[in-house]
C-alpha cells in the first residue's frame, strides 16, 4: 500500500518541522557558547562572526566548574555501579522465586514513582545529618541510586523472565551455586539490560537536580544542574555566553550516553518497566 | 517461575526431611536447590530469595520508606525556628492549608500544568511516533535519532535554554515579529503568559519519551489489519480510531499516568524558568512546598504539602500499580 507523493511529502514535511523544534534550543546554546558576549547581546539570533573559546576559558578558570564536573561524573558513575550491584541479583529474585510478601514488594516499588519529594527531603536530611553524609558523594549516590532502583528492577525482571531457566539449572546440576549461576550464566545474557539500566541511572543521577540542591551546600560540592542554576542567580543579568558554554558541557556527556545506551534504554523500557 | 525438571530435587529433599528429621541444611543444599519448583514450599523459597534481595531493601527502607513516614509524621508537626524543634500539632497543618490562598492558587496551577502539558504531549507524541512509524518517511534513522535529544538534556539545561530562547528580545519573539505578530508576548514576564510558558517548556522536554513508549506500541500493530481496513475502505481516520487506538490503549493509559505523575511531582523546569513568578503565578506544588520548607522554615506545612500532593495522587499510581501487575 503506497501513499500518495502528496501525502508523502506532507509526511515528510511535518517529520522536518518536529525536527526543527525539537532540535533549534540545541543550536542557539552551541552558537552561543562560541560567541563572545557583545556579539549575544546586540544579535541574539546569529552565527558567530568570530569563533571564540572565551566563554569557555573563563569557565574553566573563574569558576567551580572543573570540580563541579568532577563531583557530576564521580556521583553519576558511583550510582550507576550501586544501582547496577544492587539491582541485579534483586531483579534475579523478582524473576525466579515466588516469595511471601513479592506483590507488597512490587507495589512498593512501583509507589515509590509518586512519592513527592519534598515528603522525603526533611527525613533524608536528617539521616544524612546524623551519619555524616550531608555534603558528601556518598550521601547524594545513595539517594539517586535509590530513585533508580524501582525502575531498574523492573527493567531488569523483564530481562532475566526471557532468559531460559534451563541454562542455571544445568549449571546447578554441575555443580554451581546459585549466586554464581547467576554471575557467570545470567548477568553474561543480560548484559543488554544491564546497559540500559547504566544508561538510565547515568542520566538520572546527571540531571538531577532538587536533591542535589538540597543536600549538597557547598559551592565545591555542586553537580552541574546546581551549578548551573546558581549561574543564574548571581546578579541581575544573566552572562549568556559563559552560561550556554558550561551548559553545553553539561549536555555533551548526557547525549553521547544517551545515544550510545538508547537502544537498550528503550527496549529495556519497552519491554518490561513501563510495558 | 516454571521450572523444567519433573522432579524439582528441592522437593525432594523437602520429603527427604520429613521422612528422616530435620537436617541441618548446609550452605551447599541451599545453593544447589534447582530453580523453580512450584510445589516447594513458599517459605523456603522466600529463604533463599532474601539474600539477593537484601541490598534492595537496606536501601530502600532507608532513603525511601523512612524518609516518607518521618515525612508523614512531620506533617502532623509545626516547626519553631526559636527553640528549632518539632512540636506536635495534630491536623492544624492541613487546617492552615486548606484556609491559604496561595495554597489553593498553586493547586490550581498544579491542575492545569498536568492536564495540560499531559493531552498536549500525547496528541503530539502521537502525531511523532505515527509520523516515525511510516514506512515513508525519510532518513528515517536520523530523524529517530534528533527528536530524541531534549530526553538526555538535563532539565535545567533545557530550562535555561528555554529562557534565553523566551526572553523578551529573544528568538522566539523574532520569530514572531517576523511572522508579522506586532506585540509578542513578554513569555517569562507577564503573569498571564508564565505558567503557559512552562508548560510549554516542558511539552518540548517530555514528547520524546512519549513518543518512544507510543512508537513501541504501534509497532505491535500487526500490518494486515489496516490492509484489510483499507480493502473494506476505510480512511485515515477511521483506522486511526477503530485501529491503531484501541491496540495501544494499554501502552498508552500507563504511559499516560506515569506522565501525569512525573508532571505533578515536576520542580527543576519551573524552578530555574520562573521560580514560581512573576508574583505566584505560576507557582506549582512542589514550588509552593519548596518555598515554605526551605524559605520560611515551615517544614511541617510543607510535609503536609506533600502529603496532599501524595493523596491527589492516590488513585493514579493505584491505577499504574494495576496495569503494570495486571
Amino acid at each position: 500500500m503506497r501513499m500518495s507523493p502528496a501525502k508523502r511529502i506532507l509526511l515528510n514535511l511535518v517529520a522536518a518541522v518536529y525536527v526543527v523544534i525539537l532540535v533549534f534550543p540545541v543550536v542557539f546554546m552551541f552558537l552561543n557558547a562560541i560567541r563572545s558576549e557583545g556579539e549575544i547581546m546586540s544579535s541574539p539570533v546569529g552565527l558567530p562572526h568570530v569563533v571564540t573559546g572565551e566563554n569557555f576559558r573563563e569557565i574553566f578558570q573563574e569558576s567551580t566548574f572543573m570540580a563541579n564536573l568532577r563531583n557530576s561524573f564521580a556521583v553519576s558513575g558511583l550510582t550507576v555501579l550501586l544501582t547496577i550491584l544492587v539491582t541485579t541479583p534483586a531483579g534475579y529474585a523478582m524473576s525466579r522465586f515466588r516469595f511471601r510478601g513479592k506483590r507488597l514488594f512490587s507495589t512498593w516499588l512501583l509507589a515509590t514513582q509518586a512519592f513527592p519529594g519534598i515528603v522525603m527531603v526533611l527525613g533524608v536530611f536528617m539521616l544524612f545529618r546524623t551519619y555524616g553524609l550531608l555534603n558528601s558523594y556518598l550521601g547524594l549516590v545513595i539517594m539517586h541510586t535509590s530513585f533508580s532502583i524501582p525502575f531498574s528492577v523492573w527493567l531488569l525482571k523483564g530481562f532475566f523472565d526471557r532468559i531460559p531457566v534451563a541454562l542455571e539449572e544445568a549449571a546447578m546440576i554441575d555443580g554451581c551455586g546459585r549466586a554464581h549461576a547467576l554471575l557467570r550464566i545470567v548477568a553474561p545474557l543480560a548484559v543488554p539490560g544491564l546497559l540500559g539500566v547504566g544508561t538510565f541511572s547515568f542520566l538520572l543521577s546527571w540531571n538531577e537536580f532538587f536533591f542535589a540542591l538540597v543536600i549538597n551546600r557547598a559551592d565545591a560540592l555542586f553537580t552541574l544542574p546546581v551549578f548551573l542554576s546558581r549561574f543564574l542567580g548571581v546578579g541581575g543579568m544573566v552572562r549568556w555566553g559563559p552560561l550556554c558554554a558550561a551548559a553545553l558541557l553539561a549536555t555533551v556527556p548526557a547525549l553521547v550516553l544517551f545515544m550510545l545506551g538508547q537502544r537498550y534504554l528503550v527496549s529495556g523500557l519497552t519491554g518490561g518497566a513501563v510495558k | 517461575m516454571g521450572g523444567s525438571s519433573p522432579i524439582p530435587a528441592a522437593c525432594l529433599s523437602e520429603q527427604r526431611r520429613r521422612f528422616y528429621g530435620p537436617v541441618v541444611r548446609s550452605e551447599e543444599s541451599v545453593g544447589n536447590c534447582p530453580m523453580s519448583a512450584a510445589p516447594c514450599s513458599r517459605v523456603s523459597e522466600g529463604r533463599r530469595a532474601l539474600p539477593f534481595l537484601v541490598p534492595t531493601i537496606l536501601i530502600m527502607g532507608a532513603i525511601n520508606l523512612y524518609p516518607f513516614i518521618n515525612g508523614m509524621i512531620r506533617s502532623l508537626h509545626s516547626f519553631r525556628i526559636l527553640s528549632q524543634d518539632f512540636v506536635y500539632s495534630g491536623l492544624r497543618n492541613f487546617r492552615l492549608l486548606f484556609q491559604d490562598e496561595l495554597f489553593w492558587h498553586a493547586f490550581g496551577n498544579s491542575m492545569t500544568w498536568v492536564a495540560t502539558c499531559v493531552s498536549a504531549q500525547f496528541v503530539l507524541a502521537m502525531i511523532l511516533a505515527m509520523v516515525l512509524n511510516s514506512r515513508e518517511l525519510r532518513a528515517r534513522r536520523v530523524v529517530r535519532t534528533l527528536v530524541l535529544i531534549p530526553w538526555a538534556m538535563p532539565p535545567v539545561v533545557v530550562a535555561l535554554m528555554w529562557r534565553y530562547v523566551l526572553a523578551d528580545n529573544g528568538p522566539m519573539n523574532l520569530f514572531l515579529s517576523m511572522l508579522g505578530i506586532g506585540s509578542p508576548p513578554s513569555w517569562l514576564l507577564d503573569p498571564q503568559v508564565a505558567l503557559w510558558a512552562c508548560i510549554l517548556v516542558t511539552v518540548w522536554m517530555n514528547i520524546p519519551f512519549m513518543t518512544v513508549m507510543l512508537l513501541a506500541g504501534l509497532q505491535s500493530v500487526e500490518p494486515s489489519l489496516y490492509e484489510a481496513a483499507a480493502i473494506d475502505g476505510a480512511n485515515f481516520l477511521q483506522s486511526t480510531f477503530r485501529i491503531t487506538l484501541p491496540v495501544i490503549k494499554k501502552v498508552a493509559l500507563v504511559v499516560i499516568t506515569l506522565m501525569s505523575i512525573w508532571t505533578f511531582n515536576m520542580f527543576d523546569v519551573v524552578y530555574v524558568l520562573t521560580n514560581g513568578g512573576p508574583g505566584n503565578a505560576s507557582l506549582t506544588l512542589p514550588l509552593f512546598a519548596y518555598q515554605n520548607a526551605f524559605f520560611y522554615y515551615q517544614m511541617g506545612y510543607a510535609a503536609a504539602v506533600g502529603i496532599l500532593m501524595m493523596a491527589c495522587l492516590l488513585v493514579l499510581i493505584f491505577f499504574y500499580i494495576r496495569q503494570v501487575l495486571e
